[in-house]
């Protein structure tokens, strides 16, 4: 099976997850599918398990394309989706790391995962591992202070284990990032904090193969993927309302007839 | 104190090259020695709380027994959300090194004291509070820290106290009974431990019986060995560097109202409930907020019904 059919059985899953459960946060979700079917079908080594590479969702209400991720590949049991945001169910809208395999830190406030995701990183260097880091934040979550004392220090220490994908959806909780506050020159930005960057079409499965593979020594990385919120199905992409939204019986009969 | 703590850690390195020490610009002269021999388990992340507090829960999950060290507002107040996210929810082994408990760091002003730090971190599940009285509480406070796989709280004075325990025969981990006495029960946690002790002398001299309990560990506690070490008298006193709200003062109220203890008479000593703004060493605030040794002396001697000469 080919990474785009891949990501397009993670696509639905969220919708019937988002339906099922009644929640929020399904655009959010959408517009890093593909990255995650990039990651985890070709980038992260995951075997042998304790010596896997870490993938860390740091806009955890983007929850369900990771959960949904871990069941395409096999990490966790399908049946765990089914108890998605429910009463007595299994995961949670915001990440808890004691409920499933490959939820690798507790997540859900905005600017906490990145930081975490450093000193896991830092910590593969100083036992001399080969594992690698990646860490997953929206372009909302960059406003967060803590980011930015994370992007000093991590090219300070040199974490060229650890790479950064930005999910520039341009569109935040409220509105459009750029006008709420432009990250604008975001590239120059982190390339003025010392990391090495790269521009990717956040949703090309090979353009996305290619970048992780590209790293230079002894910087960390930052791959500024354009994304589009609600990717995939087309009355939800680049809707800011789709933040929120409930997926009706209608709204997913129709985005599964979408993605086939 | 801080050096009995902070020796007790570093020299454990050795043996143990998992411990890492991160510190937040501060600590000058604490760690010189530290980070020329041993570089591998240290490192400065600068003036970036939020940064180096989610950065050692990282350093947690991938196996390290990590130490922040920072002066305690920078420490707890400003990463209050790390601290609860990233590791205590996530139940990791890092140990909070806090300096300047209650007014140690005054005239310093406002911004630099710890006066409220155990109130925020009892909310906090998972994180055992430890408030050292002298160097050998807090020397065994590092060497808890040191087994423990959990968060550890530890606020630390650093005024070079002196020892009021006699050796090292103790239990932090539960309240200390330090002098036996009958009329009057003192129970203290923190540096301010100095006072008490000096106020118990004196009471002496005047023939009056003075009970004294330190309790360094304020979260957990072990409740029903409190009552017993209180045992049978009738007037407790709780004595703090901190706001009497939140801290031990507050811990009494609970466990006798949760137990339906009614026969103690409770009497809190602590720092006013507001800001400070009024320019004292950390002895002159002590007499302020009526925490001075003979302000102690005469709180007991009030409430035992003793003539003030």
């Amino acid at each position: 099976m080919n990474l785009i059919d891949k990501s397009k059985n993670i696509r639905r899953k969220i919708i019937e997850m988002a339906h099922d459960s009644k929640s929020a946060h399904v655009g959010s979700s959408l517009s890093c599918v593909d990255i995650l079917t990039v990651l985890y079908f070709d980038i992260l080594k995951l075997e042998p398990w304790e010596n896997r590479d870490v993938f860390i969702l740091s806009k955890a209400h983007g929850a369900m394309a990771l959960y949904a991720a871990l069941a395409e590949t096999g990490i966790i049991n399908e049946n765990l989706l089914k108890g998605y945001l429910k009463n007595d169910g299994t995961l949670p809208a915001h990440l808890d790391r004691f409920t499933a395999k490959g939820v690798e830190v507790s997540a859900g406030s905005l600017g906490h995962g990145f930081n975490m995701g450093l000193g896991i990183a830092y910590g593969f260097k100083k036992r001399n591992l080969k594992r690698k880091v990646y860490v997953l934040i929206g372009d909302g979550e960059s406003q967060e202070g803590s980011v930015w004392e994370g992007a000093l220090f991590g090219s300070k220490l040199g974490l060229d284990n650890f790479t950064v994908i930005l999910d520039y959806n341009n569109l935040q909780g409220y509105g459009r990032a750029k006008e709420i506050c432009s990250y604008e020159p975001v590239r120059d930005k982190w390339e003025a904090f010392g990391w090495n960057t790269a521009i990717v079409n956040g949703h090309d499965i090979s353009a996305l193969r290619q970048v992780f593979k590209e790293r230079t020594k002894n910087k960390p990385n930052i791959i500024i993927a354009d994304t589009v919120k609600g990717k995939g199905v087309s009355f939800m992409e680049n809707k800011l309302e789709w933040h929120y939204y409930i997926v009706t019986g209608e709204h997913k009969d129709k985005a599964l007839r979408e993605l086939l | 104190m801080r050096s009995a703590f902070i020796n007790k850690i570093t020299s454990e390195v050795s043996k143990n090259k998992d411990i890492f020490i991160i510190s937040g610009d501060a600590g000058l002269g604490v760690f010189d020695n530290f980070k020329n021999e041993s570089p591998d388990n240290f490192i400065n992340l600068g003036v970036a709380e939020q940064n180096a507090t989610g950065f050692a829960a990282g350093m947690a999950i991938a196996g390290f027994k990590v130490y922040i060290y920072n002066i305690i507002p920078f420490l707890l107040y400003r990463t209050y959300e790390q601290v609860r996210n990233d590791i205590c929810y996530q139940n990791l082994a890092v140990t909070l090194v806090g300096i300047g408990s209650g007014v140690t760091y005054a005239p310093q002003g406002m911004t630099h004291y710890s006066i409220e730090d155990i109130a925020i971190a009892r909310t906090l599940p998972n994180l055992t509070i430890i408030s050292p009285a002298d160097p050998i509480e807090a020397e065994l406070s590092a060497e808890y820290s040191l087994t423990s796989k959990n968060p550890v709280y530890v606020r630390l004075a650093k005024r070079g106290e002196p020892n009021i325990h006699v050796d090292k025969n103790i239990n932090i981990t539960e309240p200390i009974l330090m002098k036996d006495g009958e009329e009057v029960c003192l129970i203290f946690h923190g540096s301010i431990g100095t006072e008490v002790m000096d106020a118990r002398k004196e009471l002496l001299k005047e023939g009056i019986s003075v009970k004294v309990v330190s309790i360094p560990m304020l979260n957990p506690i072990n409740e029903s060995l409190l009552i017993d070490t209180i045992g049978k008298v009738k007037h407790v006193i709780s004595i703090e560097e901190h706001y009497i709200i939140g801290g031990l003062g507050s811990i009494l109220f609970e466990i006798f109202a949760i137990n339906k203890i009614n026969n103690y008479e409770l009497t809190t000593l602590g720092i006013t409930h507001k800001f400070i703004h009024e320019i004292k060493d950390q002895n002159g605030m002590r007499k302020l907020f009526g925490l001075s040794k003979n302000s102690i002396v005469t709180v007991v001697k009030n409430i035992l019904g003793y003539k003030i000469l």
